[in-house]
């Protein structure tokens, strides 16, 4: 999830297109899959694009989306170009009410190990990423905020925060945990309990982020002490030596997951492709690229995903337990709603 | 409106301006007297416009004075030296009326709005614009506007006023018009006025006394009727009116062309080469068939044997060009009249030339 | 025989040849016209027709003003309106104050340093906003240049909040906006006969004066210019307040942004677009009109 809904970083063209990565094969077809670009992307490409094109000797070519929008583009323009698209949960709950996906063939997707929430007609989860806290040691020591009651309370933890702006699913669901509500409780969400949260922290907040490579950046420059970000830019600013700390304690576990748009041109293969892709031992390579989890927990039950390895990746079955689950379905009726009041909330 | 009451004189020493390493003016003296109309005649680049631009206080010379009525000015600021200025494009002001350009310096002179009123009023009338006071100065004509540039000028009743080619923009008939008013209005209201053209003719019309330049020096300062007759230098008789020039050589105090003496008005010169300078129209033409003018050489009279090479026919007058013996070329300017038309020679025919030695003029061969 | 004049004209030797070829040319004008005409029509006038239409319907398609009941209800909105005017307004003032004394000093330069002095004012356009966006929010954010100098230097112990708020914004964009000021306002003062300050002064103003009184309102149609692009191009622009806004500086381009990609409601959005592209060609009305009452006021009766 490196650079999920970097909207205007991916719109500028930073990200470029990454060309064909499979050898052509001899009349081999071909499919095209978009996805978020990216070191993402890259551990996506030898985690599940290379060995599936190898295994059912098609090409897989590969693209960068925006996201939803891109999608319903291309579906109501009658332009479909592409054959898989990666999308956020929730916004594949979303796409699936306004009909933008192909129906998905279970007979050929083994859709078990994956966690039913994630599982639907026309589109099911594919990998996971959360929503952390993340602080920097150079300023709260080892003492920093740990849990998002702590990140709310700005008499025992002054200093510079940021939240995520673009992105009122998870922002919600945050300052609803720290407004108190248990993990088990969180959904199906209040809203407006939620927002009033938001509110509090609000004039506090120095920054909204709008995408993953803000909120990284923000962190690594000390503008902010404490911030929410995604785990695979807290544990690459972790890599990179930067003062920080986090845990997936109070962690919004969220998935994304995998859509044929409808009129897809090459719907059969790219329907043995996504089967492909979550295959227990395609899913278990990716955690050996990026720390993102596989959707699949029959994933850890493989071997091939080094026992070390394992208590840093987000979906692994420990640290599933201290986060919550971001709820697609719930999303699916409200996100639009949701995101339009949390902007008018923090626009104001 | 009436200036001359307190017209100073102008007494301009020493000037020098160089832009870099090019000298433009160099140590230049120059008096103007009092009310008085004078040219500064030369070509581009001889200086004129800087020596102007110097007077008004926009270009800084390097060395020198000017004195105007007995106070040095030479590092006063423009705004301060109370000189009035008509530019060569008038330089109107695109973005007011006419009312408002000729106030422009009554307003810069704090004087109140009645007494603006109506000196506006009275400049327009001295320059027979009455009624335009409120028209856009895109909205006139060339000569309107140069007259609203005079108005400007003259509005604030300065104590001397510079032209820099006022006229140059006018049509022919127009400016010859505005020519005759310039200098009637000069007379009226008596203002020194230093005036810069290329146009000999214009300065000839216009001056009191005419400063001939060249190369950033004044070749010569005299009348306009001495400086048509008398030219001093090969520059001044080329540059004002038609010349011809015919290489002669002085020995013993007496001037030599082709072996025969010629007679000069000029006090006996050195010995060595100098030009003869004789205007197209004082050459007479003889014609064998009957004298349009005495062929007879006399003490007064000198007579050159030639053949005409063209005639060209103006209207007005015609211009014949001769060859004499020796190949050099000469031209003569007679006016049309029928009893000189009637014995017009033709090409190729032999023709006697008179130029009387009041007419003959030596200048310094130069080159 | 008498001949009536409108007789005359389509009676003449050739009149009606010469009335073809005429009209030949005028059709021969129009083709060369076309394509641009076309460009224009395709890519300008259908769209923005498109939007309009587009505005007039809620999300479940019917017919209704509730794309643009919302910008009076919605607090959001009249804060982002009015946030995008003020951002318009500050910019466009900040670049006036500072690039109308740039454009006069290279306008005064002699012409060999004014074509160096105008590459250091282009060189960066040939940066993406992005880059110089980027750099602004290096040089200053709380870790940034100029509060750890200002630190340093102890002359302030708390950074200064220059970055992820209004004044980040205000900077970034002054910055940005500043070139399309001070070109066209340079071209127009180079325009400026000289012999219209040295007439002014000959008149007895003094430099002052003459500056006010005439190269001031000589030069006003190129800071007219200068204004109306950055004005323009401030009500439009996204990627200096989103980056240097820190969330908290939302302009109308980027609540459009959002209201098409995150809540994809293109009705909305094409509402926002409708509003934004009025209220501007209303500004420049105004705008106009004072101008033109301006330029009335000056060069009318007395």
């Amino acid at each position: 999830m490196m650079t999920r809904k970097s909207r205007f970083a991916s719109a500028l063209a930073v990200t470029g297109l990454i060309g064909c990565i499979a050898p052509a094969a001899l009349a081999a077809e071909t499919i095209t899959v978009a996805s978020w670009g990216g070191s993402y992307q890259e551990a996506q490409s030898k985690a599940f694009f290379k060995p599936t094109a190898d295994a059912l000797g098609i090409t897989i070519k590969e693209d960068t989306t925006n996201g939803l929008d891109d999608v319903r583009l291309q579906v109501t323009g009658n332009a479909v170009k592409w054959d898989l698209v990666e999308l956020g949960a929730d916004e594949c709950a979303r796409g699936t009410k306004e009909g933008l996906f192909e129906k998905l063939d279970y007979g050929l997707i083994d859709k078990s190990g994956i966690d039913p929430n994630l599982v639907h007609d026309d589109w099911i989860g594919i990998t996971y990423y959360s929503v952390i806290l993340i602080y920097n040691t150079d300023v709260f020591g080892k003492n920093g905020p740990k849990t998002w009651a702590d990140f709310w309370n700005v008499e025992k933890f002054p200093g510079r925060r940021a939240l995520g702006g673009a992105f009122a699913t998870e922002t919600l669901t945050v300052a609803a945990i720290a407004d108190g509500v248990p993990l088990d409780k969180v959904y199906p969400l209040d809203i407006d309990r939620a927002l009033k949260s938001v509110d509090k922290i609000r004039s506090h907040v120095d920054a909204w982020w709008t995408s993953g490579a803000q909120a990284m950046q923000l962190v690594k420059d000390g503008e902010v002490d404490m911030a929410s970000i995604w785990n695979g830019r807290a544990s690459t600013l972790k890599d990179q030596g930067g003062p920080v700390s986090y845990s997936y304690d109070q962690g919004v576990l969220t998935a994304d997951c995998m859509v044929i748009p409808k009129g897809a041109k090459n719907k059969d293969a790219a329907m043995k492709a996504l089967a492909m892709f979550l295959k227990p031992d395609i899913q278990a390579n990716l955690p050996l690229y990026i720390a993102n989890g596989p959707v699949n927990e029959k994933a850890f039950d493989t071997g091939k995903i080094p026992a070390g390895k394992i208590a840093g990746i987000n979906s692994a079955p420990e640290n599933v337990k201290k986060q919550v689950l971001l709820d697609p379905a719930f999303w699916g009726d409200h996100l639009v709603e949701a995101q339009e009041k949390f902007d008018n909330l923090i626009q104001q | 409106m009436s200036i001359a009451r307190s017209a100073p004189p102008i007494n301009i020493r020493g000037i020098a301006k160089r832009f870099g390493s090019v000298p433009v003016l160099s140590d230049l003296d120059l008096d103007v007297a009092s009310g008085e109309f004078l040219t500064l005649l030369g070509p581009s680049g001889s200086g004129k416009t800087t020596l102007l631009m110097i007077l008004a206080g926009f270009v800084r010379a390097n060395a020198g004075s000017i004195d105007i009525g007995g106070e040095e000015v030479i590092t006063k600021p423009p705004h301060k030296r109370n000189i009035g200025m008509v530019f060569q494009n008038y330089a109107l002001f695109p973005h007011m009326n006419v009312f408002h350009n000729i106030a422009f310096p009554l307003k810069q002179r704090r004087t109140s709005a009645a007494e603006t009123a109506e000196r506006v009023e009275r400049v327009l009338d001295l320059v027979q614009l009455q009624g335009l006071a409120d028209r856009r100065v895109d909205q006139l004509s060339g000569g309107q506007r140069q007259r609203v540039a005079l108005a400007r000028a003259i509005v604030f009743e300065p104590r001397i006023v510079l032209m820099d080619e006022p006229l140059s923009a006018l049509d022919k008939g127009l400016r010859e018009h505005m020519q005759i008013e310039l200098r009637s209005l000069h007379r009226r209201l008596g203002m020194t006025t230093v005036y810069v053209t290329h146009d000999q003719r214009e300065a000839i019309t216009m001056s009191d006394r005419i400063a001939v330049m060249n190369k950033g020096r004044i070749e010569q300062l005299d009348q306009p009727e001495t400086l048509y007759a008398r030219p001093r230098t090969k520059f001044v008789a080329g540059f004002i009116g038609e010349s011809n020039f015919i290489p002669v050589e002085c020995r013993d105090g007496s001037v030599w062309y082709a072996g025969k003496k010629v007679h000069t008005a000029s006090p006996s010169p050195p010995s060595g080469r100098h030009l003869l300078v004789v205007r197209p129209e004082r050459v007479r033409l003889a014609v064998d068939a009957g004298l349009v003018a005495d062929a007879r050489p006399g003490a007064n009279a000198n007579i050159l044997d030639a053949t005409v090479r063209d005639i060209v026919y103006q209207g007005d007058s015609f211009i014949c060009y001769a060859n004499l013996a020796d190949g050099q070329q000469i031209a003569l300017r007679d006016y049309c009249r029928s009893d000189v038309l009637a014995r017009l020679p033709v090409a190729g025919q032999p023709v006697r030339l008179r130029v009387d030695a009041e007419d003959a003029i030596l200048v310094a061969d130069e080159t | 025989m008498s001949v009536r004049p409108a007789e005359f004209g389509s009676h003449g030797l050739n009149a009606g040849a010469l009335r073809a070829d005429a009209r030949r040319e005028s059709l021969g004008l129009l083709g060369l016209c076309s394509p641009g005409l076309a460009l224009v029509g395709i890519i300008i006038v259908l769209p923005i027709g498109w939007l309009f239409w587009l505005s007039l319907f809620d999300e479940s398609g019917q017919l209704s003003g509730a794309n643009y009941a919302r910008f009076v209800e919605q607090a959001s909105y009249i804060r982002t309106f009015i946030t995008t005017f003020e951002v318009a307004f500050l910019v466009t003032g900040l670049c006036g104050l500072i690039g109308y004394p740039l454009a006069y000093m290279l306008s005064q330069l002699p012409r060999r340093a004014a074509s160096i002095c105008l590459i250091f004012v282009v060189l960066p356009f040939w940066t993406s906003v992005l880059v110089r966006t980027y750099a602004w929010l290096v040089i200053l954010q709380r870790k940034g240049l100029v509060n750890t100098w200002l630190i340093d230097l102890g002359l302030i112990s708390q950074p200064l909040p220059l970055a992820h708020n209004f004044a980040g914004v205000i900077i970034g964009m002054t910055h940005i906006m500043l070139p399309f000021l001070v070109l066209p306002l340079y071209a127009s003062m180079k325009t400026i006969d000289a012999d219209y300050l040295r007439a002014a002064m000959n008149l007895g103003a003094p430099p002052t004066a003459t500056f006010w009184q005439v190269f001031f309102p000589l030069s006003l149609p190129g800071l007219a210019a200068g204004v109306v692009i950055v004005f323009i191009l401030c009500l439009g622009f996204f990627v200096t307040p989103a980056l240097m806004g820190g969330g908290k500086v939302i302009m109308w381009a980027m609540r459009m942004e959002q209201t098409t990609s995150l809540y994809s409601n293109w009705g909305a959005g094409s509402a926002l677009g409708v509003v934004l592209l009025a209220v501007t060609l209303g500004l420049l009305g105004l705008f106009r009109w004072l101008l033109g009452a301006r330029a009335a006021n000056v060069w009318g009766a007395r």
